[in-house]
């Protein structure tokens, strides 16, 4: 079924400048905030003077310079302020006040640190074998895990290859930021964030606070892929100015700062070996992943080892796997989730691999995905529930006209399982007030419209037409717990947790008004219910996409098309799902031929604006084709996950496109300019 | 991001902007369409005390043609440059240029002489100019003078003006019949400064033997590069030769000293300028021939 595009525009609201973002704040005494950062990738810090230091952090609260991202497995935390060492270019050493942010930047000059710099480590491969970037520490290893079984092979084929995915950033319209305001007692945080939950739950920890003195409120916020699920040094400290001075405080990211700081993701190299019979099957793999978990341990570093490799082996049937992977440390920012975070790792490492089983025995592409897929539901041997994979794959080749189309043009393919962050489960609350109906999820949109489906859906439950419905930002005063927006959860989760809700009050009030129950009453009255919903069954999803590749006048290759066919279950709002893998598509195209950040070997950022980074423009932009296949999940509203797939799916199918196309394989992204011309460059 | 506290003056006339930046010395500094100043500004990478807004001086944006030359005012915008009928049909290596650099809204603020003045050896322009024996006319405290493209780009960043001096006019001769030009870039995307780019401007003979041959490179060494060898190795042959063009292309790329960088290595911009200085001289001698 082709996505139709229904005719209310949700961001009409947006574009017409009616949103309201943290920066859109303006508080009477409030001041901005300005981070002085470290220029060196790595450095003793021999002095800080001027300003507001880590050591007045530490000295005036309980747990500052205990980690901020609170993840397990640290052995080192992350200090809000650096105050020994600094591990990354763009690290925070201090901050500055100002009454607006020209004063505040001015006063960058107020601090003086003095700095004995020292050889970084960047390049990750290298990392084992140098010295601890942390003395707390015996080497920089992060994470290591060991999936499957080692196995020895006796197959007539063996094909391996070096597959890699440059580091990204996540570069949101809208960067990081918050209001921090503090009225004695109680701190309250205005933010940008995907996660008013995780940020409460950050700052309690950081700040030594109880809970419930800290009020959490999202704001409208434009974007995040990952970047503001949770808690960063800024955060703490813009609260921790609030308290000490007693007036509220801004900070907000700048893009330069974006690309130095916030966290970044992907950064994977990945060994693939495949052994198959000469028909196309694969009956074994072996992996071996080295992750840039970047300056400490507590980003992404720790949990993204074995999560990528657990989904190495995708919607296919391989009966023997055995899978290695390391995150080590470099002196770059953190690891952390973007769009995808691990899953569009693991999909291209496999896919690039069915694509050279295709190769090598001469078959078709899609005759060798067919060939191993599966008709039943199974466990693979690294650890994953894994749907069948054969009916979805028939349906999608069917949906893109591969055969036909195959014979004309240059296509790529992929085929992938989503494996939503669908644990956790997440929160609601529906309440009826002076006639109107009043809906917060736990986590909330950060721009994907989840209001509408929120609204569609109690308004369905309730009876209520959606115009008497308003849907709120997420506010730790208004609920009693949540988790987040990411993951591709929000659909399935928040959405399921509307239909408990608005299902628990509907209850109440019948059970109030009885026989006089009626839809007018309801509004008359007030309720209020709120429900944790926690889904018991795996919601994993297939996807696939087809991208076409052509030579451009000039002899480039580029793509022409790029088609996905994703079950997303019951579309809740059609014109938000196509939104969605539009703009997931752009993403997944920039990894493909222009996204990445780099470093130099000392450690400064190569790719310092956004421009530099990479970020594809609606001239870069394909024809996109949104399909979706529409097979209910075992949820009340029928809702499967989405946000991530386009990123994970594009990729393969793109990179695959384009070796077609070119004829040249293609094992790294981005690829490189020099090697996507179709004609022969002139050499000396 | 913000910059530093500057004062802003907007004189009325050239003499009285070259006046101030005498005063004022190196503390003050020429602001045309901001494109490239401002972005220095908020990175604090440049902190004049005092900028001298030459955008509202009257009569520096004219584009014409007169006494033998295509006259274009410092402060014309690329977008106007694109727009004009003249420059497409006349001078189309500046018609190309005016529509490959940056984006449509740094296209309608960035002027003429502001991509010249910066000095950036990314920028489009000043190649065009090496190539179509460009003339700078500046203003100073020491009266007028005319600058040859070859001896304005001096260094990265830096040209032949001197600190109180303002480029008021860049010009080109009016081509002889049978002439042509072509300005081709490759960039990533769209908006992005050249990974390596290449003007051509020549004219021909009745029997398509080349007269008169420029070639200027862009983003491949410190300045904008006139590939002066490469230009004498066309003269005299036929634009068809594909000896001759080959080792032009070989010569040109020989000219360029481009760095790695995340463009791409330098060897591969070499290959670059190879492909396309061979590519432009047949664009530039087709549209020299009528066609376009
Ligand atoms: C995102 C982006 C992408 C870009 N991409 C490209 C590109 O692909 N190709 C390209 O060619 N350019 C590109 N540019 C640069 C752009 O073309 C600028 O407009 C140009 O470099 C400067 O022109 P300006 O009028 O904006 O000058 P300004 O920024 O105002 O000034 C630049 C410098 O020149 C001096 N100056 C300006 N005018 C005069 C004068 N008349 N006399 C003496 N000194 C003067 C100023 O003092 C300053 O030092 C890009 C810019 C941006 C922001």
């Amino acid at each position: 079924m082709a996505v139709e595009i229904d005719s209310e525009d949700p961001e009409r609201f947006f574009v017409r400048g009616k949103g309201r973002y943290v920066d859109d704040i303006k508080l009477e005494g409030m001041l901005h905030l300005h981070v002085v950062r470290s220029p060196y990738a790595r450095a003793r810090v021999i002095s800080v003077s001027g300003g507001i230091t880590g050591n007045e952090l530490r000295a005036s609260m309980e747990a500052v310079g205990e980690d901020a991202g609170g993840e397990e497995n640290t052995s080192v935390s992350f200090p809000v302020l650096a105050t020994e060492t600094v591990n990354y270019v763009g690290q925070p050493v201090a901050a500055v006040l100002g009454d607006d942010r020209y004063e505040a930047e001015d006063r960058a000059d107020e601090v003086d640190v003095q700095y004995e710099p020292l050889t970084p480590v960047m390049d990750p491969e290298r990392s084992l074998e140098s010295g601890p970037i942390h003395r707390q520490m015996k080497d920089n290893l992060v994470a290591e895990s060991v999936l499957g079984k080692d196995f020895k092979a006796n197959a007539p084929i063996e094909l391996e290859d070096t597959l890699r995915m440059a580091r990204m950033s996540p570069n949101p319209l809208e960067p990081r930021g918050l209001v921090a305001a503090y009225d004695g007692s109680m701190l309250t945080v205005y933010a940008s964030t995907q996660s008013v939950f995780s940020w409460r739950e950050g700052l309690a920890g950081s700040l030594g606070m109880p809970e419930d003195k800290i009020r959490v409120v999202q704001m409208d916020t434009g974007g995040a892929f990952g970047s503001k699920g949770g808690i960063y040094p800024e955060y703490v400290v813009a609260a921790h100015a609030a308290m000490k001075t007693k007036r509220p405080v801004k900070w907000i990211e700048n893009r330069y700062e974006h690309l130095m700081t916030t966290d970044q993701g992907r950064g994977v190299r990945a060994k693939m070996k495949v052994y198959a019979e000469r028909n196309g099957k694969v009956k074994g793999l072996k992996a071996d992943l080295l992750i840039d978990a970047g300056a400490y341990p507590v980003g992404g570093g720790g949990w993204v080892a074995s999560w990528i490799s657990s989904q190495l082996i995708g919607p296919y049937y391989i009966p023997k796997a055995y899978a290695t992977s390391r995150a080590v440390l470099t002196n770059k920012v953190n690891l952390g989730p973007y769009r995808g975070a691990g899953r569009p790792e693991a999909a291209f490492f496999m896919e690039r691999m069915m694509d050279k089983v295709a190769d090598e025995t001469g078959l078709d592409q899609a005759e060798v995905r067919m060939r191993n897929t599966t008709t039943k539901g199974w466990t693979t041997p690294l650890g994953r529930k894994t749907p069948p994979s054969k009916p979805f794959f028939n349906e999608a080749l069917r949906a893109f006209k591969y055969s036909s189309r195959k014979k004309k043009e240059k296509l790529g393919l992929s085929l992938f399982v989503l494996v939503p962050a669908s644990s956790g489960g997440e929160s609601a609350k529906v309440a009826v007030k002076g006639g109107r109906v009043k809906v917060w999820m736990g986590g909330n949109s950060h721009g994907q419209g989840h209001g509408l489906f929120a609204k569609m859906l109690a308004s369905k439950e309730l009876g209520v037409p959606e115009n008497l419905i308003d849907f709120q930002h997420t506010d730790t005063s208004a609920l009693s717990s949540g988790v987040g927006s990411w993951g591709s959860r929000t659909a399935m989760l928040g959405g399921g947790a509307v239909v408990e809700a608005s299902r628990k009050l509907k209850a109440a009030a019948k059970k109030k008004l009885g026989k006089r129950y009626s839809k007018a009453r309801l509004l008359e009255g007030e309720y209020e219910a709120e429900a944790f919903f926690k889904p018991k069954d795996f919601l994993n999803s297939l996807g696939a996409n087809m991208a076409s590749a052509r030579i451009t006048k000039v002899g480039m290759g580029t793509i022409d098309e790029v088609v996905s066919y994703y079950d997303v279950g019951t579309p809740l709002t059609p014109y938000m799902v196509e939104s969605q893998i539009e703009g997931g598509t752009a993403q997944g195209l920039g990894e493909v031929m222009y996204e990445q950040v780099l470093y130099s070997e000392d450690g400064q950022l190569l790719t310092p604006s956004i421009a530099d980074a990479g970020l594809i423009h609606s001239t870069e932009m394909p024809k996109v084709v949104a399909m979706t296949g529409t097979h209910r999940s075992s949820l009340k509203h029928g809702a499967k996950g989405l946000g991530e797939s386009p990123t994970i799916g594009v990729p393969p199918a793109a990179t695959r496109a384009l070796e077609v196309a070119l004829g040249r394989r293609f094992s790294y992204l981005p690829i490189e300019q020099e090697k996507l011309w179709a004609v022969e460059l002139p050499k000396e | 991001m913000n910059p530093p506290e500057f004062e802003y003056v907007a004189p009325k006339t050239v003499q009285e902007a070259v006046d101030l930046l005498k005063v004022r010395g190196e503390w003050a500094k020429v602001l045309a369409g901001g494109q490239s100043l401002i972005p220095l500004l908020k990175l604090r990478l440049a902190s004049p005390a005092l900028l001298v807004d030459i955008g509202k001086v009257p009569g520096l944006d004219y584009l014409a043609e007169s006494d033998g030359h295509l006259r274009m005012g410092a402060m014309v915008r690329v977008a106007d440059l694109n727009r004009s009928a003249l420059l497409k049909k006349k001078y189309p290596a500046i018609h190309d240029a005016s529509g490959v650099i940056a984006d449509p809204l740094v296209r309608n603020l960035g002027t003429v002489g502001g991509n010249i003045s910066h000095g950036d050896p990314a920028n489009d322009l000043p190649a065009v100019m090496l190539a179509s024996e460009g003339e700078m006319a500046a203003t100073g405290s020491g009266g007028n003078r005319v600058i040859k493209a070859e001896d304005f780009f001096t260094d990265t960043f830096t040209t032949a003006l001197a600190h109180d001096e303002i480029l008021t006019e860049v010009r080109v001769p009016v081509p002889l019949p049978r002439s042509g030009g072509a300005y081709l870039k490759v960039e990533q995307k769209v908006g992005d400064f050249a990974s390596a780019g290449v003007a051509v401007q020549l004219s021909v003979d009745r029997a398509s033997m080349c007269t008169k041959v420029g070639i200027g490179l862009t983003a491949v060494g410190p300045t904008a590069v006139k590939a002066k060898k490469a230009e004498e190795a066309m003269l005299g042959k036929q634009v068809t030769d594909r000896v001759a063009v080959a080792e032009a292309a070989a010569l040109a790329a020989d000219a360029a000293t481009p760095t790695s960088d995340i463009r791409g290595t330098a060897e591969y911009k070499k290959r670059l300028v190879r492909l396309l200085v061979a590519r432009g001289l047949k664009r530039a001698s087709e549209r020299a021939g009528g066609k376009e």
